[in-house]
C-alpha cells in the first residue's frame, strides 16, 4: 500500500522551512543579519533601532528623562 | 502564534530560530516593529542596511514570506493600542502595538534581547499581565 501524506508529514516539512528560513537571503545577507542581531553589531543596530523612535514622538511615545 | 520582536524576526527569516522558539507556532511580528526594520533598509544613517544588503536580502525583510514570518495587521489592535495609550500615559504606537498584540495572542511577547524590551513596555505588560521571554544569544545574557 503506498505511502499517504498525514499531517505530521505536513508538520514536519512547515517546521523544516521554518528551520530554513527565508529562501531569499542570501549567505552574505545572513552573515551580517546575524551579525546585527547575535554578534559584535548588536550594540549599533540597537541604537539605530533607538533612534528612530526617539526621533519620532507617535512611535515612541512621550518620554520623561528618567524613562529613556 | 507567538508575537515577536525585531531581533527574533531576523533570526527566523536567517534561519537561525533560537531553540525554545515552537515553530510550530505561527510567529508574528507587529507592523510598528517591521516598520522600525523598515527604516534601518530606507533611513540613511547609521546602520542602515541597504548598504550592507543585496536587494534578494531587503525584499525577503520588506516583505517576509508568510509561511516563514507574519507581519501583524494593525488595524484590530489599535483601539487597544489606544486604550493602552490613555491608561498609561501615551507610551507610543510602538509600545502600545506590541502590547495590544502580547494582550490579544496569549498574553506573552518574545524578545531576542532584554535591551529591545524597554523599561515602559515592562512596566506596562507586568501590570497587564502579560510575560515577556528574552532569548539573548548564545553567550549574552
Amino acid at each position: 500500500m503506498d505511502r499517504v501524506t498525514t499531517g505530521e508529514d505536513l508538520l514536519e516539512e512547515r517546521r523544516r522551512r521554518r528551520r530554513a528560513g527565508d529562501p531569499r537571503i542570501t549567505p552574505e545577507g545572513r552573515e551580517i543579519l546575524l551579525r546585527l542581531t547575535t554578534g559584535d553589531l548588536m550594540d549599533d543596530f540597537q541604537a539605530a533601532l533607538d533612534a528612530d523612535v526617539e526621533a519620532d514622538p507617535v512611535l515612541g511615545g512621550h518620554y520623561t528623562d528618567d524613562e529613556a | 502564534m507567538l508575537v515577536i520582536d525585531e531581533y527574533l524576526a531576523v533570526r527566523v527569516l536567517v534561519g537561525a530560530p533560537p531553540p525554545e522558539l515552537d515553530l510550530d507556532e505561527t510567529l508574528a511580528l507587529p507592523a510598528y516593529r517591521h516598520y522600525r526594520l523598515l527604516q534601518r533598509i530606507h533611513s540613511p544613517g547609521t546602520g542602515q542596511l541597504s548598504q550592507l544588503l543585496s536587494d534578494a536580502d531587503q525584499q525577503a525583510i520588506r516583505r517576509p514570506h508568510p509561511e516563514v514570518l507574519q507581519v501583524l495587521d494593525p488595524r484590530p489592535l489599535l483601539d487597544e493600542a489606544a486604550a493602552i495609550g490613555a491608561a498609561y500615559g501615551s507610551p507610543g504606537l510602538l509600545v502600545g502595538e506590541t502590547l495590544a498584540a502580547g494582550l490579544v495572542h496569549g498574553r506573552r511577547l518574545w524578545f531576542g534581547t532584554a535591551r529591545n524590551v524597554g523599561k515602559r513596555l515592562a512596566e506596562i505588560a507586568d501590570d497587564l499581565g502579560i510575560s515577556l521571554h528574552v532569548s539573548e544569544p548564545d553567550g549574552r545574557r
